[in-house]
Order: C-alpha cells, then sequence, then structure tokens
C-alpha cells in the first residue's frame, strides 16, 4: 500500500459512528479482538433509552450489539425472567465485563423504590445491582439523562431520591452519553470505540467528543434566522426558535447532523425548539420547554 | 436621565471591548462567514459611541471644574473666555444607562416584550438577544434578578463573558 495516496475518509457524523462498528465487526470476525462481554442495566427510567437503541438500524440494533459483544444481560432484551435472569446477572460478576446503565438509581428505603428482580427470596435494588457491578465493570457507560445526572426520575420534587449513577459509584470513571434519550449512534459509536481502542477522548464532564464536541446552535440549519433576528412566533414557524425557548445554544451534541429515527429528522427539523435534553441538569434547568410570553416584541424604554 | 462619570466609565470601557473584539476579527480574518461590511459599520459606530462617551465625560469634568472655580473675572477690561463647551454627543449606540433597584431590575423580566437584565456584582447587563438566555431563562434561573452568586459558582474565571454583554446600568 506504501506510495499510495488513499481518498479522504468521510468525517460525518453518521459515517464515524458505523464506521467504527464496521470496524470492530470486521476485526472480530477476523479474530483480532475479542467479543466482551456486555451487562446492560435497566434501573429507575422510563426503558426509554432501550427503546431509542432498538430504533439503531442498517444493521438493526439487536444484531449489531450481538455481533459486537456478548450481551449478558438486559432487562428488556433476554429472554430468562424472574430469579433465572438475575442469576445470569451474577455469574458475569466473576467475568470480564462492560456495564452500561440506563435510568438513575433510587435512594429511598435503601433502594427500594427500584426493585429489578428477587435474589435468594429478597428483593434485588437497582442500588445493589449499581453499586455491586459498577465495583467490577471494566468500563461504564451511563446511557441517558436518568443515569448521567438523575435526570426526568430526579426532577423535582424526586420523590424516590433518585440520583446518577456517579453518586453511588464516585471513584469509577464513567464515560456520560447524556441525552433523553441518547441516539443508537451515541451508545453503538462509543461502545465500539472501547472495544477497538479504549475509552474515547471525553469532555470535562465526561461526554465523547466525537458526539458532544459541537453546541446545536452552531450547526443548526435555522441560525441564519438566528443572525438575522428573525424569530418564530408559534410552535411549527419555519424560523429560528429561539424566542420560543429553544435550548440549541447552550446544548453540545450533534443532533442537527446526525438526526434521529434512523437519520430522517430531529425536533427543530420538526418546528418544535430543542429542550435540551442532552444538557446537565435537563429536564429542571431546561425548563420552560415552551414559552410564548417572552421578548418577542421589544418596546422602546 | 443624569449618567454619572462611573456609569460613562463603564460604557467605555464595554464599547472598547467590541471595537478590540471587531479589529482581531478584521486582523485575524478567523471567521471566514464574517460580514465585513457590517462589522466595520458596528466598527465606525463603536467609534462615534466613544467619541460621544468620551465627550460627555470632559463636560461633566468641566462642569465639575467650573464649579471649583471662583466666579469667572474680568481680565484686561475683557469678560473672561468663555470655556469651550464641546459639541453635542452624537447619539449613535447611545443606551439608556440607568440607575435600578432591585425592585426595578425585577421588572424587567423578559416578560410580554419586557427587556430581560441581569445583575451581577453591580452591573445590570441586558441579556433580551443573548443566546443562552432564551425565553428570558437560563439553566432555571429567570431574568430580572441579582444573579451574582450563580455568576461565581457556575462562571468563576469567565468574567469576559460579561465584557461581551451590552451594559443597561447600574444595581443600587
Amino acid at each position: 500500500m506504501e506510495g499510495y495516496i488513499l481518498p479522504p475518509e468521510t468525517l460525518t457524523n453518521e459515517a464515524i459512528a458505523s464506521r467504527l462498528k464496521n470496524e470492530v465487526n470486521e476485526q472480530i470476525r477476523q479474530g483480532l479482538i475479542k467479543k466482551r462481554n456486555l451487562v446492560y442495566l435497566e434501573l429507575n427510567g422510563c426503558s426509554g433509552n432501550i427503546i431509542s437503541l432498538l430504533n439503531g438500524q442498517n444493521p438493526d440494533f439487536e444484531y449489531t450489539l450481538n455481533s459486537m459483544v456478548n450481551l449478558r444481560y438486559s432487562n428488556s432484551l433476554m429472554a430468562a425472567e424472574g430469579e433465572q435472569a438475575i442469576e445470569q446477572l451474577m455469574e458475569v460478576l466473576d467475568e470480564d465485563y462492560i456495564l452500561a446503565v440506563e435510568g438513575a438509581v433510587a435512594l429511598k428505603n435503601d433502594g427500594l423504590y427500584n426493585v429489578i428482580g428477587r435474589w435468594k427470596g429478597e428483593p434485588f435494588t437497582g442500588l445493589q445491582a449499581a453499586q455491586m457491578l459498577g465495583e467490577k465493570a471494566s468500563h461504564i457507560l451511563a446511557v441517558g439523562a436518568c443515569a448521567t445526572h438523575g435526570g426526568v426520575s430526579a426532577a423535582k420534587p424526586n420523590p424516590s431520591e433518585s440520583v446518577g449513577l456517579q453518586t453511588v459509584l464516585p471513584d469509577r470513571n464513567i464515560i456520560k452519553l447524556t441525552g433523553c434519550p441518547v441516539n443508537p449512534d451515541w451508545f453503538l459509536g462509543t461502545l465500539a470505540h472501547i472495544l477497538l481502542y479504549g475509552e474515547p477522548e471525553t469532555d470535562n464532564l465526561n461526554r465523547p467528543l466525537m458526539f458532544y464536541s459541537t453546541l446545536i446552535h452552531d450547526r443548526c440549519p435555522r441560525r441564519p434566522f438566528f443572525d438575522r433576528g428573525i424569530f418564530a412566533e408559534k410552535l411549527g414557524d419555519k424560523t429560528c426558535l429561539f424566542k420560543l425557548g429553544c435550548r440549541g445554544p447552550v446544548t453540545r451534541v450533534d443532533c442537527p447532523t446526525r438526526q434521529w429515527n434512523g437519520h430522517v429528522n430531529w425536533p427543530v427539523g420538526a418546528s418544535t425548539p430543542c429542550i435540551g435534553c442532552a444538557s446537565f441538569g435537563f429536564p429542571d434547568a431546561m425548563e420552560p420547554f415552551v414559552s410564548y410570553d417572552t421578548t418577542r416584541i421589544v418596546q422602546d424604554e | 436621565m443624569h449618567n454619572t462619570p462611573e456609569l460613562l466609565g463603564l460604557q467605555m470601557r464595554h464599547l472598547i471591548v467590541l471595537a478590540q473584539r471587531d479589529l482581531y476579527n478584521f486582523s485575524e480574518a478567523r471567521n471566514p462567514y464574517m460580514n465585513a461590511e457590517r462589522t466595520l459599520q458596528r466598527l465606525r459606530e463603536t467609534l462615534f459611541s466613544i467619541q460621544a462617551v468620551g465627550e460627555q465625560l470632559t463636560r461633566q469634568h468641566a462642569v465639575s471644574q467650573l464649579s471649583n472655580q471662583t466666579p469667572a473675572s474680568v481680565f484686561l477690561g475683557h469678560p473672561a473666555i468663555p470655556p469651550i463647551t464641546p459639541t453635542p454627543p452624537l447619539q449613535f449606540y447611545q443606551q439608556n444607562l440607568r440607575d435600578l433597584t432591585v425592585e426595578e431590575l425585577a421588572t424587567f423580566d423578559g416578560k410580554n416584550g419586557r427587556p430581560a437584565y441581569v445583575a451581577v456584582n453591580g452591573v445590570v447587563y441586558d441579556v433580551t438577544n443573548n443566546r443562552a438566555w432564551a425565553a428570558a431563562t437560563h439553566f432555571a434561573l429567570t431574568a430580572g434578578k441579582d444573579h451574582s452568586g450563580a455568576f461565581a459558582s457556575c462562571h468563576a474565571g469567565q468574567e469576559s463573558i460579561l465584557t461581551t454583554l451590552p451594559v443597561a446600568g447600574r444595581l443600587v
């Protein structure tokens, strides 16, 4: 190959994630890297992240996941149930595994507000699972807003006393994939990077830079309207949604270029403001999501 | 509205920062999307404003000097030449600088078309069109309040953020 100048690799967001996934599959097929075990825990949340991940396509999520890793435990995807399922979870503890956690950790009443199964006749809480598995995992991924900082589960008034995963595992390095829910690419891309090269480069809040480095505002297709001060007055207007409360200017993630539902559309593309779901502090700190009573008509003082 | 020297100084500093930023953009030509004509126009207006504020300051200084002096005397039979009065200030880029109480500040909450103001360390800034203040709110903070504490805890060492905001007045 020496002496040849290869054409540049595509650097679009979609290309980066799919190249990582394809590279992993190819290297596993050739026996260059080994499949690792993956434990996907669903704690106190709405299961929105696993539903979003199932939306991954070409190839479909389940196939991609299974060809990259051995999925040893997943509340939603595994066939086993009841104590049998928890037994499978316990078996992994003695092996090497990557841990992905979705949902917050409920602390109230020693975690009894979130019971994920039964173990030896006793309720097995999310808190126990997070601590037990978090201590031994080789890498930890916090998937979605609830896992990264508490998210919707920890929103006021937080009756279950939910917290983010880092609070119960203060000494572990946790890769934080914010978003409510996460995009399949953010999760699969990060997982592929761990298999190929180890943990990806992250920002000061531990979010992978390859997905979370740019502000939504900076790549928004409606940015020219913002710069010229042309603002939408109601949802559905095709101009800048800033005055309605768009959080694109403070939210770092690649939604405008990656998009959702198989790269088809995204909130601003559907004429609704960004609600900042990929920002720390979501949802409480990102409210109001929409405001009609704001500085639209600037009167001279 | 009487602009105190302190407020004028504050405004002057802000204008100079604006001009410096535009000059920097020009000299480096880093931003390929920079609209050169518009930046030049803004620079021109900023310079006019600096001139205007400077003249206001000079006039106030002259007035204060005059009030300290003894009444105008007669010099060799002629009345003393009155001090040169500066030309009226140009109204480019002139802001309504004002002293606001906490209660007054609360009315600038960005609702119903009112501007959105916030105070940090005694200075009132206009965040009406600041991109991080969509719907006059910012990470659960609302406009019309003194956010010195929140600023110190979240943006310590990032005082440069404040220099990019238009100054609306002073919190008293």
